[in-house]
């Protein structure tokens, strides 16, 4: 087994006066995909942001190689990992091959701006998004889903081993976001690539992660194989909800299904007491 | 992969020479040739347009250094005149470039991030208190823009230079500084005013080599940085995360080219005085003409100095014997045009 | 919730008497101060001294001009920083006073017309005039006036006419010693034959705001947003275009071309309340006459017996403020 490349130790981070995350110690397992699942504004982004040094922490550090993120010279950093802003803003008027071109910048040296190393990387980004048939489009005129595979396409073309993705699926529709999440995990698969993303589907999470990571202000509560972490305590104690797992029809992992029923006010409250001991048992066999 | 299927970005073409590789956009080089054939022409008509007129040939023989008739004509009364225009224009333009691009925003340019209005209250408060020698003046102007841009630096650095916030204090100070020359030009004596009005307006009236040396002892000085300039703004496109994780120091980048448009606006308006709009308009029209993604620095200087040749032809001759400011004609000639591109091309250029 | 709409409404009642301490400033002091109980006095039971003249005579008009140019500028700014999502966005900007000193400029040279009231409607037709051009360039192409398009359009609008009134007062003397003064923007000498001519148009432009304020809010979320919130884009565009220009060009009019308020307003306004539109016009509209008036007085005071223009003043005591205000607010705004 690989050394872990990615890791943090003490990070505290913090926005003006506003701590989100106080001393925390995190290893990224390498070649697996990572998932990070929390309630809204539990620091999960916070973090991710923190692991591709879009932002600096206040004390503790992000260790590349066992080496600060702060003490790496910033091109060298985006030769090793890259990532994708929960909403990144394309330069206006850019075709697709151009922004996916961008992907390349870390590698490229003024006098060396198209070499036939990069072209063979962009063609492959683009095969593998299906974004080459977009090639000579404006990235303005895309669809949602369109536009996702392109930035991906271009965090692919920054040949990285370390990819972030915060919140990929965002403004997809159900199939471009198993689409997306399919393209992720092959990319695993195939290239070996370390893959951390903060997804907000928590049955979506404990489908694709192999490593499952569930915070809660800041701190992290759970990690550890989907199987293993996601639980209705879990549910309960992350997400403050009430929940039975069951297991995933399809794949057999954990699938959680909100389980208090709606009730008319005034109805006798014993259901819920049930539900939860049905929780209790659900989630057995996937144990 | 399908073999031999080229994935270069549309218009763009690649040009290998030596062991580099160079990505070449070809509608930039058109226009940058184009412009560079107008404003060849705009030389010769400047050069031929005057008091008496000048057939362009003779004008030709004195641009290539043959013995002519009307060297004295040509090469002395009107040419120190013209290489200031041109010179003070490509700078503006490429200022412009540079901070819009920097800020991100159309809007911006030397005059929103304090450089005009430094170099105006300077000036005309060293005219109300007597100074009025075209020798001490640019030098008093220079000064005054950059000590402007530096207060805005200090006043907008908090942790970094974040754009929006550099804009509006850029802003702020600027309409401050403003308000003193209005003040210096209502407080003051008329003649003063009068004078320091046609300065505030910018002009080339009188202005020669001694004025364009400066400059182009900056423009010289400043040409590697400049090509790295026209390198580093590319990546400026992108939001600052995008760009962060691309391996681009965003923060270095945009204080590099602040640094940079400061200086050159500066220089600029110590020669001719605030022929801002140019800085303004250049890049915008520049930028719509070469459809690319970030604003073409060398287009937008080529433009810059095209607009000012032109406007400063029509400034001598529109209602001659009078002579206009130049100022009042950069944006006369250019603003027209960028409405007329803005009506008419569906792209829009910069985000807000 | 509560605790920001208790903050809100903190702010709200700060300004309102930040606004009456200006009011009650600007009628008291001046070249010859005259005491607050003299002052209601002479608002209340008349009088014929020369205290009650002096207040009902001259200093009554401008206050309420006054009033009239903040509220207008800070509401109008307010509105195209919405409109076109742009935060440097401000009348002077984006060409529409311009238009009014291109006007003013025709009046004084070619029609010889040389009293402050005769130059406001010149001042009202070229603020309409250069907004409607503007306009009209902008929803040319694609996509309709989007907000760059309007913001450069504006831009080079406000160039282009910028060199129209220098090519007439260079090379006119006479018309640029007169409009030297206009153009340096003051409340000296506005009388109330001005508030008569300009307070329906005021009146007109805030109930067009009114009616589109809270579209403000849905354009702040962006174009497709707004679309799914069941508004129309181009027509909630043009109505805040109309009520800005409408609103600009009263300020212009009354007193000149007044920048800066209209820039920082909204901005302090922002800072203060928050985004919501509902909250950031009134406060904009407390503050706007707030600061023209606080200005006017300082003007008054500080070199008396001559005065600072209202213009150059609001500059010079706005400037550390917005500095201050963008200082602390935080760096992630970009």
């Amino acid at each position: 087994m690989t050394a872990n490349r990615l890791a943090a130790k003490g990070l505290t981070l913090a926005y003006e006066d506003r701590t989100v995350v106080d001393g925390l110690d995190l290893e990224i397992p390498h070649g697996k995909v990572t998932v990070i699942v929390g309630p809204n504004a539990c620091g999960k982004s916070t973090l991710l942001r923190a692991l591709g040094r879009l932002l600096k922490p206040r004390s503790g550090a992000v260790l590349l190689d066992g080496t600060e993120l702060s003490r790496i010279p910033s091109r060298q950093i985006a030769r090793a990992i890259g990532l994708l802003p929960q909403t990144p803003v394309p330069p206006e008027g850019i075709t697709v091959a151009d922004l996916v071109s961008r992907g390349r910048q870390p590698h490229q040296k003024w006098w060396q701006q198209w070499s036939d190393a990069d072209e063979k990387v962009i063609v492959e980004a683009m095969e593998r998004t299906a974004t080459a048939e977009l090639a000579e489009r404006l990235v303005d005129e895309l669809s949602g889903g369109q536009r996702q595979r392109v930035w991906i396409a271009m965090a692919l073309a920054q040949e990285t081993d370390v990819l972030l993705l915060d919140e990929p699926t965002t403004y997809l529709d159900i199939a471009h976001q198993v689409e997306v999440l399919d393209l992720v995990r092959q990319l695993n698969l195939e290239r070996g690539r370390t893959v951390v993303a903060v997804l907000h589907d928590l049955n979506q999470a404990a489908r694709y992660a192999d490593h499952l990571i569930a915070m809660k202000a800041g701190r992290i509560v759970a990690q550890g194989a989907p199987g293993d972490v996601v639980t209705a305590d879990l549910v309960r104690e992350v997400f403050g909800l009430a929940s039975v797992v069951v297991p995933d029809p399809v794949t057999g992992d954990p699938l959680v299904v909100p389980g208090a029923p709606w009730q008319r006010p005034g109805q006798p409250s014993g259901d819920t007491a049930a539900t939860g001991a049905v929780g209790e048992t659900a989630d057995a066999p996937t144990e | 992969m399908s073999a031999g299927r080229t994935v270069l970005p549309a218009g763009y073409s690649r040009l290998r020479a030596g062991g580099g590789t160079f990505l070449l956009h070809r509608r930039s080089i058109c226009v940058a040739t184009a412009l560079s054939v107008l404003l060849a022409a705009a030389v010769v008509a400047y050069l031929c347009v005057g008091e008496s007129f000048v057939a362009p040939a003779e004008v030709v023989r004195v641009l290539l250094g043959r013995p002519s008739p009307d060297e004295f004509v040509v090469g002395t009364l009107r040419m120190p005149r013209l290489v200031t225009g041109l010179l003070v224009g490509a700078a503006f333009g490429a200022a412009g470039a540079l901070i819009q691009t920097m800020a991100r925003n159309p809007l911006a340019s030397p005059d929103v991030i304090g450089v005009s209005h430094g170099a105006g209250a300077a000036t005309v408060a060293a005219m109300t208190f007597g100074i009025t020698s075209y020798t001490a003046l640019p030098y008093v102007s220079v000064a005054g823009g950059l000590a402007a841009a530096l207060l805005v630096y200090v006043f907008a650095w908090r942790k970094g230079l974040d754009a929006s916030r550099f804009v509006l204090i850029g802003i702020g100070i600027s309409v401050a500084l403003g308000s003193l020359t209005q003040l210096f030009l209502t407080k003051g004596d008329y003649l003063v005013a009068q004078q320091a009005k046609v300065w505030l307006t910018g002009t080339l009236n009188g202005r020669g080599y001694d004025q364009a040396a400066p400059l182009a002892t900056a423009l010289l000085l400043l040409t590697p940085a400049l090509l790295w300039a026209a390198r580093a703004q590319r990546g400026m496109s992108f939001d600052d995360d995008t760009a962060t994780a691309l391996g681009i120091r965003v923060g270095r980048i945009r204080l590099g080219l602040a640094t940079l448009g400061v200086v050159l606006a500066s220089v600029a308006t110590g020669a001719a005085g605030p022929v801002d709009f140019v800085a303004l308009l250049a890049p915008q029209i520049a930028r719509r003409l070469t459809r690319t993604a970030h604003t073409p620095l060398l287009c937008s200087a080529l433009m810059g100095a095209l607009i000012v040749v032109v406007a400063d032809l029509l400034a001598r001759k529109l209602l001659s014997p009078i002579e206009l400011p130049v100022g009042v004609l950069t944006a006369a000639v250019g603003a027209p045009y960028l409405m007329w591109l803005i009506r008419t091309r569906s792209r829009t250029g910069g985000t807000a | 919730m509560s605790g920001l709409a208790r903050r809100r409404v903190g702010w709200m009642a700060a300004g309102a008497l930040l606004l009456l301490l200006a009011v009650v400033l600007s009628l008291a002091l001046g070249s010859r101060p005259i005491a607050p109980r003299a002052v209601l006095d002479a608002l209340l039971h008349g009088g014929t001294s020369d205290d009650a003249q002096v207040i009902r005579a001259l200093r009554v008009p401008r206050t309420i001009v006054g009033v009239m140019v903040g509220v207008a500028l800070g509401v109008a700014g307010t509105v195209m920083q919405g409109i076109t999502r742009n935060p440097i966005a401000e009348p002077g900007i984006l060409g529409i006073s311009q238009g009014a000193s291109v006007g003013v400029v025709c009046g004084i040279a070619f029609f010889s017309v040389h009293t402050l009231s005769g130059y406001v409607w010149f001042a009202f037709a070229g603020a309409g005039i250069a907004a409607a051009c503007v306009y009209a360039i902008a929803s040319g192409g694609r996509g309709g006036a989007s907000p760059v398009k309007l913001a450069l359009a504006g831009a080079a609008m406000n160039a282009f006419l910028a060199s129209v009134v220098t090519a007439i007062v260079t090379t006119d003397a006479e018309t640029l010693d007169e409009f030297r003064f206009w153009q340096v923007g003051s409340l000296a000498g506005r009388g109330s034959d001005i508030v008569g001519q300009v307070w329906p148009l005021l009146a007109v432009g805030l109930v067009i705001v009114a009616a589109m304020a809270r579209g403000l809010d849905a354009l702040a979320l962006g174009e497709d947003v707004a679309k799914g919130l069941g508004r129309s884009v181009p027509l909630l565009r043009v109505t805040g275009w109309l009520g800005a220009t409408v609103l600009t060009g009263v300020a212009v009019a009354a007193a000149g071309p007044i920048a800066f308020t209209g820039l920082a307003v909204p901005h302090i306004a922002r800072a203060l309340v928050g985004n919501d539109h509902r909250w950031v016009l009134p406060m904009a509209a407390l503050l706007g006459p707030a600061m023209v008036l606080g200005a006017d007085v300082l003007g008054r005071v500080v070199f008396a017996p001559s005065e600072v223009p209202v213009a150059v003043m609001t500059a010079l005591s706005g400037v550390p403020f917005l500095i201050a205000l963008v200082r602390r607010k935080k760096a992630v705004t970009a």
